[in-house]
C-alpha cells in the first residue's frame, strides 16, 4: 500500500478511535445536566462545579486511603447522590415554577430563579473549593496514566480512556434500564412528559424530582472522578465542564440518553480530527463549529425526543 | 341547595365547595353527594366549572396563591381536601382527564404500567393489566405501540385503562367524548356501564346533556359555578334538564 495513504488511514482510525472513546467521557459529563432539564426542566449551571467537587471528594479520600482512584467512586457516587437529591428536595423544589406559582409569583419568575439560584451555588462551591484545597492545580494519581492499549502496530489506544469509555457505555446502560424498567425510572419519564398528570398516577413528584436530580449528580461525580484523572483541575474549573455539557446536549439533544452518547461521540470524533490535522488549538473551535452548525440546521438536537 | 339523601351513607360529599384561580372564582359554594356504586353525571356548558369541580376533588386545586378551594369534600366519611393528589390516589379516587393527558413518550402498556405506581397496586400489577386489556381488547394487540400514533378513541381507552390501575372506587371522566365519533364514544360508554357494574363509582363530566342523563343514576346541572338542579334524571325529564344548562329560569332551585 502506498505510504502516505496509510498513515493518512491510521490517522483517520486514530482519531476516529480515540474520538469514540472521548465521546463516552463527554456523555457522562453531559447526561446528568440532560436529565435535570428533562425532568425538571431547570438548567443546573452549577453542573460542571458538582464535578468538580467529585474530583475533590476523590482527592481528599486518597489523601486518606492510598487506594485505586476508581475505588473512591464507592463513595464518591452515594455522596454525590445525597447532595443532589437534597439540593432538590430543599432548595430547587422551593423555586420551581409551580412553587413560584404557589406564592403568587408569575411563571417567568419560576423559570429564572433556579437559574440564578445555580448560577449563585456555582459561586459557593468553586469558593469553598478554593478555600479547603487552594487554588494549586490538582490531578488524581493513577496508575493508568501513560498505559496504552496496542490494537495493531500503529493503532494506539489509551487505557484510560477505554476504561472510562467501558464505564459510561455501562451508566448509560444501566440508566436506559433503569427508566424503562423500574416504578421509579418510570415516575421520572411520567413527570418528565407531564407533570401535572403525574400524580394522579399515586407520584409524589417532589421526591421524583429529587431522585432524578440525585441520579443526575451521581452521575455527575463519576464524571468529576474521570476529569480528575485525566487532567488538572482547579476550584474555578466548573465553567468549563458546564459548556462541554451543553455543546453535548445541543448537539444530542435535550433529555435522550442515546442523544447524550451520540452528541458526545460527534463532538469528541470532531475535536480529535481537527485536533489531528489542524492542530491543538483548532480543537476547540471545531467543537464550537459543530454546536453552532447543528443549532443552525437541526436547533432541537440530532435526537430530540418528541413532546 | 338541596342535597338528596342517599339510603346508605354516600361514598362522597361535597358541601359548600368553592374554587378559584389566583382572584377569580370558579365554583359558588357547590355541593352534591355521590352513592357508592351509582354513576353521578355532572352537566353544563363550557365554562361552568365542570372540569374544575373534578380537579378540585382529587385535590389538584390545592396550588396555593394560583388556586385554591373552600369547602368540604369527604370521602368515605373522611375530609381530603387538604391532601395532596399522590395521597387522595391512594384512599381510592382518580380521575381521566379532560384531553387524555397521555404519557406521550410512552407505549401503551408503560402508560398503564405508570397507573400502577402506588405499592399497593404493584403486586397486583400483572392480574390489574390483564383486566384492562380483557376490558380494552384492542388495546392488547398495540401493547408496544407508542400512544402518539393511536386514534383518539383507542387514546382514551387509555387514559381510561391507566386510571384503572390504581384500582379506584371512584373514578371521575372529564369529558369523555371531547374530539370523539358517536359511535367511539358510544364504545366507551358501554365500557364505562362495564367498569361500574365491576363496583366502581363514577363521576361522569359531559357538555352533551342527552348522554350523561342516560347513563347516570343521578345528575347535577352546573350553571356559572353553581348547582342549579339535581336529581334522577327520569324524574327531572330532558326539558328541565336543558332549561337548567342554559340558566332559562323555569327552575326556583339555585341560581
Ligand atoms: N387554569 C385556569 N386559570 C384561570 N382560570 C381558569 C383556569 N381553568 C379554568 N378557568 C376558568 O374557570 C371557569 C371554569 O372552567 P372549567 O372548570 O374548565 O369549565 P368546564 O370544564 O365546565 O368547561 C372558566 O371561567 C374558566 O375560564
Ligand atoms: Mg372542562
Amino acid at each position: 500500500m502506498n505510504e502516505d495513504l496509510y498513515w493518512t488511514l491510521v490517522d483517520i482510525a486514530n482519531g476516529l478511535l480515540s474520538g469514540v472513546m472521548l465521546g463516552g467521557y463527554y456523555a457522562i459529563i453531559a447526561i446528568g445536566l440532560a436529565l435535570t432539564f428533562g425532568v425538571m426542566r431547570m438548567v443546573n449551571l452549577a453542573h460542571g462545579d458538582m464535578l468538580v467537587l467529585a474530583a475533590y471528594l476523590a482527592v481528599l479520600v486518597l489523601q486518606f486511603v492510598p487506594i485505586s482512584p476508581f475505588i473512591t467512586l464507592a463513595l464518591v457516587i452515594p455522596v454525590m447522590f445525597g447532595v443532589g437529591y437534597a439540593l432538590q428536595r430543599f432548595l430547587l423544589n422551593a423555586i420551581s415554577v409551580q412553587s413560584m406559582e404557589r406564592k403568587g409569583m408569575s411563571a417567568g419568575f419560576g423559570l429564572m430563579s433556579p437559574i440564578l439560584v445555580t448560577f449563585g451555588l456555582s459561586i459557593v462551591i468553586a469558593h469553598a473549593l478554593l478555600g479547603g484545597f487552594a487554588s494549586d492545580a490538582r490531578i488524581i494519581r493513577n496508575a493508568l496514566s501513560y498505559s496504552a492499549v496496542r490494537l495493531t502496530e500503529d493503532l494506539n489506544l489509551s487505557t484510560l480512556r477505554l476504561i472510562f469509555f467501558v464505564i459510561a457505555v455501562a451508566i448509560l446502560v444501566a440508566l436506559h434500564l433503569f427508566l424503562r424498567r423500574t416504578h421509579a425510572g418510570r415516575a421520572i419519564r411520567a413527570s418528565a412528559d407531564d407533570a401535572e398528570i403525574a400524580p394522579l398516577m399515586g407520584i409524589a413528584t417532589p421526591k421524583i424530582n429529587a431522585l432524578a436530580s440525585g441520579i443526575a449528580i451521581a452521575i455527575a461525580g463519576v464524571a468529576g472522578v474521570m476529569v480528575g484523572m485525566s487532567r488538572t483541575f482547579q476550584p474555578f474549573d466548573g465553567p468549563v465542564f458546564l459548556l462541554v455539557a451543553f455543546g453535548v446536549v445541543i448537539v444530542g439533544g435535550l433529555g435522550s440518553i442515546v442523544g447524550s452518547l451520540v452528541g458526545g461521540v460527534l463532538l469528541g470524533i470532531t475535536q480529535v480530527l481537527a485536533g489531528t490535522y489542524f492542530g491543538p488549538s483548532a480543537q476547540l473551535v471545531a467543537g464550537y463549529i459543530l454546536i453552532l452548525f447543528v443549532l443552525a440546521v437541526r436547533p432541537q438536537g440530532l435526537f430530540a425526543r418528541r413532546r | 341547595m338541596s342535597i338528596s339523601a342517599p339510603e346508605q351513607p354516600a361514598l362522597l360529599t361535597v358541601k359548600g365547595l368553592s374554587a378559584y384561580y389566583g382572584e377569580s372564582r370558579a365554583l359558588y359554594g357547590v355541593g352534591f353527594a355521590v352513592g357508592k356504586g351509582t354513576i353521578h353525571s355532572i352537566v353544563g356548558a363550557n365554562g361552568a366549572g365542570k372540569s374544575t369541580l373534578l380537579r378540585a376533588i382529587v385535590g389538584m386545586m390545592n396550588r396555593g396563591r394560583a388556586a385554591h378551594t373552600a369547602g368540604s369534600i369527604e370521602f368515605k366519611g373522611r375530609r381530603i381536601d387538604a391532601l395532596p393528589t399522590e395521597e387522595i390516589v391512594g384512599l381510592g379516587v382518580t380521575m381521566v382527564p379532560e384531553g387524555r393527558r397521555l404519557f406521550a413518550s410512552m407505549s401503551v402498556e408503560e402508560n398503564l404500567v405508570c397507573g400502577a405506581f402506588l405499592p399497593r397496586c404493584r403486586g397486583t400489577l400483572g392480574e390489574t393489566l390483564e383486566d384492562v386489556y380483557s376490558l380494552f381488547p384492542r388495546l392488547a394487540d398495540r401493547r408496544q405501540q407508542p400512544v402518539s400514533q393511536m386514534s383518539g378513541g383507542e387514546q382514551q381507552m387509555v387514559a381510561i385503562g391507566r386510571a384503572l390501575m390504581s384500582s379506584p372506587e371512584l373514578i371521575l371522566l372529564d369529558e369523555l367524548s371531547l374530539g370523539l365519533a358517536p359511535i367511539v364514544v358510544d364504545q366507551i360508554y358501554e365500557r364505562i356501564a362495564a367498569i361500574n357494574a365491576r363496583g366502581v363509582t363514577c363521576i361522569v363530566i359531559e357538555q352533551d346533556t342527552e348522554r350523561a342523563m342516560r347513563v347516570a343514576g343521578a345528575v347535577s346541572v352546573l350553571l356559572e359555578g353553581r348547582v342549579v338542579l339535581e336529581g334522577d334524571p327520569d324524574e327531572l325529564g330532558r326539558d328541565r334538564v336543558s332549561a337548567a344548562y342554559f340558566g332559562i329560569d323555569s327552575e326556583g332551585q339555585g341560581g
